[in-house]
């Protein structure tokens, strides 16, 4: 078990922050907390690294209680999000500095930084200042400083806010290549879907201090398990009511189909019913259609069988998700 | 083609109102400079000159007034002055007292500044904040009134020889020696070295420290590494301004220190007013603006190496 | 985490009340003997208490004297010093003019002659100048010691109003005076309030120069307390202390906030 987190309750200004929390992370998997900004996700983290102390609970680091530990004995190591690096330490120096504390030898700590920055590939930024190196060049150093550690686990705070969205993806890439390759157990936390689906093995949807639910990112989104986590990743389309012959009906519980779930076309189908095109938005490699049917708006995701506004054409529901008090229902 | 020419006039504009500004600028400081080049720059020259032996024009009251003055033998002038100096006893004797002074009470500032700073820095809390509070009451008390209640307080019958007398120790009269000049230079100069010290730690950002601890750090290590260097241009401002004012200091020498030796600002002053040897009096000014200069360059230095090393200038 | 252990509890705890007496224990004891009609040495108790040293010390001439002139010169240097200071401190903050580093550096370095020394200079020009014991003279001489604070504090504070605060109104329509008097004035206000705070205390507390050049003919209540320890009882001189450093601590006082807030601290930056 990479990381084991049992029970964690945290208090902060009178307000219960995170409340009775459990996660498990396998060995070498990179999950990301994902959520709002007040979610917990990055108080989280730092109960995880050390920086806060749990009123309540445990935390299990590849096995070892580590919860009474401070951040300078436990084996996380942290890249913070806006890299905190040095200013007055080139880029060789901050990645030495963890194994400079450790006692190593001047030839072994920079038998060390060098293998880092070659991982990083900022070898030639070697004695450069922070002051002197890009954001993105900063976040690599700031990884490497990690990664010298030979962490237990790595936690990532915001890895890609800072970045512009160019440099987002390629960065995204090179962080799942790196965490694959060494096969560190990985925690991110971010506000955006993107960045933790793209990357992760599961994603922990949080909210109001609370894990909603954790799974890879393909079941959270073909069954997200609440009624929060199927509006929060990606789009949905939601109803009060239930499913009856191919349209919403009214009845207790709240039904949510996903815009791929709807098929659109000029004739009737099958379990299809009518309705007339308001708009049709370009979305790039797919269009946006949004019908109106007689139980309701529908937003259709479809790349094929592009109507115009005004057009009458027919609509099938393919899936629906149901709801009852939040949860989801077979 | 039209906007190419366009360009060019704003270009040439920009340059104009570039010059302009400056112009501007340069006038806008003059009053003050010109205040500071009447009264600070001339006295100095003259004063120099009044030191080196030329007794006339602006010089030629003072020298009527004053006792053993030297006139110049060379057309630059005559080192009597300086040589009589250097060589009295007195001086010598109050030169060594300043500057032991001097250092002891900037390091022993500095040291407490820093104490209190990083213990602020990295515990926090009530008890921090009360230290740092105390330490800034100084600041609020006229010089003049700190030398006389140090005085009253370390004195022959002061508190402090009150209060040991009770238990039948008999606490030494500090007054009139130079640990009481120590005292009173120490607890004038903290709140300035405070409010610069504590500010420039509480400015190292959260981020730089847990990193540190992250990468496993303890404290001792994070104060080595990480606060005290980042702190290094509000050390060592602190240091230059503590350093120049205890230096030429007069107030605190006089109500606290012996008759003799004294610190030089108390020296200049009687060579000044009582003994009426005003020439000696302006030599021994400039032996001490040398001495200031030369820590004022440092912190000048400091500051433009600092600025340069972060990429501002 | 960061908790302490035992001993260094007890270490903490004992300086802070180390630092309480060292601080504030000369303060007290001289404060408190204002109030005293009798304190024999080595009691560590007055023998009463008394408030007839304030009469006497409003009542003596010379003191009330030394009173008026504190309090009539120092409002007209620090007047004087914002009316010469100000327009440089706003140059130096927001223009960038050739020489304008020079410029603060020399106004640094002419504060950091010793203050002694350069009076026994600036005594010898006065001599020629027929400036000695003359209110124009002490007036000039504390002028001198208020430079450093009217140029340095309220440039960092011009330099410290963001540019797009003015450039969204003079895109509303301001004309460049209103922006400057509704927006720079007013944000730059904390830092010109420090620094006539601490220029007003600089003239009204300034002693060595005034000394030099005031007596025996002028003499306002710094320079006052020079003679004063020595010819009065302690406790004349406890209650002229507290007089001279009621204006000190109301004023500082009121500005504690900006102080520690590191308006000070900010001002003395080379930027």
């Amino acid at each position: 078990m990479g990381l084991d987190l049992r029970g964690l309750k945290k208090t902060l200004g009178g307000r219960v922050i995170i409340d009775e929390l459990d996660l498990r992370v396998t060995n070498g998997e990179m999950v990301s907390l994902l959520g709002p900004s007040g979610c917990g996700k990055t108080t989280t983290l730092r109960m995880i690294a050390g920086f806060l102390e749990v009123d309540a609970g445990q935390i299990l680091l590849a096995g070892r209680d580590v919860t009474n530990l401070g951040p300078d004995k436990r084996p996380s190591a942290m890249v913070f999000q806006n890299y905190a690096l040095w200013p007055h330490m080139s880029a060789a120096k901050n990645v030495g500095y963890p194994l400079k504390i450790k006692g190593l030898s001047k030839v072994q700590i920079n038998e060390k930084v060098e293998a880092a920055l070659e991982l990083v590939k900022l070898i030639h930024h070697k004695n450069s200042r922070p002051g002197q190196i890009s954001g993105g060049e900063q976040q690599r150093v700031a990884l490497a400083r990690a990664l010298v550690q030979e962490p237990d686990i790595l936690l990532l705070d915001e890895p890609l806010s800072n970045l512009d969205a160019k440099l987002r993806e390629k960065v995204r890439e090179d962080i799942r290549e790196l965490q694959r390759r060494l096969g560190i157990t990985t925690v991110i936390v971010t506000h955006d879907q993107e960045e933790a689906l793209s990357i992760s093995d599961r994603v922990a949807v949080m909210s109001a201090g609370k894990i909603e639910q954790f799974s890879s990112p393909r079941d959270l989104y073909l069954r997200p398990a609440t009624e929060y986590v199927a509006n929060f990743i990606g789009s949905i389309n939601r109803f009060e009511g239930e499913l009856q012959d191919g349209e919403i009906a009214p009845g207790s519980g709240v039904t949510g189909i996903r815009p791929e779930d709807l098929l659109i076309s000029m004739s009737p189908v099958e379990g299809s019913q009518p309705g007339v095109v308001e708009l049709v938005i370009p979305r790039g490699h797919f269009f946006e259609v949004v019908v109106i049917r007689r139980d309701g708006k529908f937003r259709i995701f479809t790349s094929e069988n592009i109507p115009v506004a005004g057009d009458n054409v027919h609509v099938k529901i393919k899936r629906a998700l149901r709801y009852r008090n939040g949860k989801l229902i077979e | 083609m039209i906007s190419v020419g366009r360009k060019k006039s704003r270009e040439g504009s920009r340059s104009n109102i570039v010059a302009r500004s400056s112009l501007l600028g340069l006038a806008l400081s003059l009053p003050p400079l010109l205040l500071v080049f009447i009264f600070v720059g001339i006295p100095i020259c003259i004063g120099l000159t009044f030191s080196l032996g030329f007794t006339h024009g602006p010089n030629r009251v003072i020298s009527l007034i004053g006792q053993q003055i030297h006139v110049k033998n060379h057309w630059w002038g005559t080192l009597a002055a300086y040589s009589d100096v250097v060589h009295d006893s007195r001086f010598l004797g109050d030169l060594g007292l300043t500057l032991f002074v001097t250092v002891l009470s900037t390091v022993l500032v500095i040291v407490m500044a820093l104490a209190i700073s990083i213990y602020q820095r990295l515990i926090g809390g009530k008890q921090a904040s009360v230290l740092v509070t105390l330490s800034i009451v100084p600041l609020f008390v006229p010089v003049v009134i700190s030398a006389w209640a140090i005085h009253t307080f370390y004195g022959g019958d002061g508190f402090m020889r009150s209060l040991f007398s009770q238990f039948g120790i008999n606490f030494p009269t500090l007054t009139s020696t130079p640990a009481a000049i120590v005292i009173g230079s120490v607890w004038t100069a903290l709140p300035f070295s405070i409010l610069m010290i504590s500010s420039g730690m509480q400015a190292i950002p959260d981020a730089l420290v847990e990193a540190a601890r992250d990468c496993g750090a303890p404290s001792s290590k994070i104060i080595v590494n990480i606060l005290l260097p980042l702190a290094k241009t509000p050390i060592i401002i602190a240091m230059s301004f503590t350093a120049i004012g205890i230096l030429g200091s007069f107030t605190i020498p006089l109500f606290l220190g012996p008759n003799q030796p004294t610190m030089l600002g108390v020296e200049i002053s009687n060579f000044f007013s009582s003994y009426n040897r005003p020439q000696q009096s302006l030599v021994m000014a400039f032996i001490v603006f040398l001495a200031a200069s030369s820590i004022a360059i440092l912190y000048v230095w400091s500051n433009v190496k600092s600025a340069r090393e972060s990429g501002r200038i | 985490m960061n908790k302490l252990l035992n001993p260094a509890r007890l270490a903490l705890n004992a300086a802070v009340i180390l630092m309480i007496f060292f601080i504030l224990g000369p303060i007290v004891w001289l404060a408190v003997h204002a109030f005293t009609s009798n304190w024999q040495y080595p009691d560590l108790y007055p023998s009463g208490f008394t408030l007839h040293w304030w009469s006497q010390v409003f009542l003596d001439s010379a003191l009330a004297s030394a009173m008026k002139n504190s309090l009539i010169t120092s409002p007209i240097v620090v007047l004087c010093s914002m009316i010469v200071c100000l327009p440089a401190a706003y140059a130096v903050g927001r223009i960038k003019f050739w020489g304008r580093r020079a410029f603060m550096i020399g106004i640094f370095s002419a504060n950091s002659f010793p203050k002694i020394g350069l009076f026994a200079a600036i005594a010898t020009l006065y001599y020629s100048l027929n400036l000695m014991g003359t209110f124009l003279g002490v007036i000039i001489i504390q002028l001198l010691g208020t430079i450093i604070y009217m140029t340095w504090i309220p440039a960092a504070a011009f330099a410290g109003v963001p540019r797009n605060l003015e450039e969204a109104a003079r895109d509303a329509g301001a004309s460049k005076f209103t922006v400057f008097r509704t927006i720079t004035l007013r944000m730059a206000l904390p830092g010109i309030l420090v620094a006539i705070v601490m220029s007003f205390l600089a003239a009204f507390d300034e002693a060595q120069g005034t000394y030099l050049v005031g007596a025996p003919t002028i003499f306002t209540m710094p320079t006052e307390m020079y003679s004063l320890v020595q010819n009065y009882p302690i406790q004349v001189a406890a209650v002229f202390s507290i007089l001279l450093a009621l204006p000190s601590v109301l004023l500082l006082g009121l500005a504690r906030k900006h102080i520690m807030g590191g308006q000070l601290a900010d001002g003395f930056q080379l930027k």
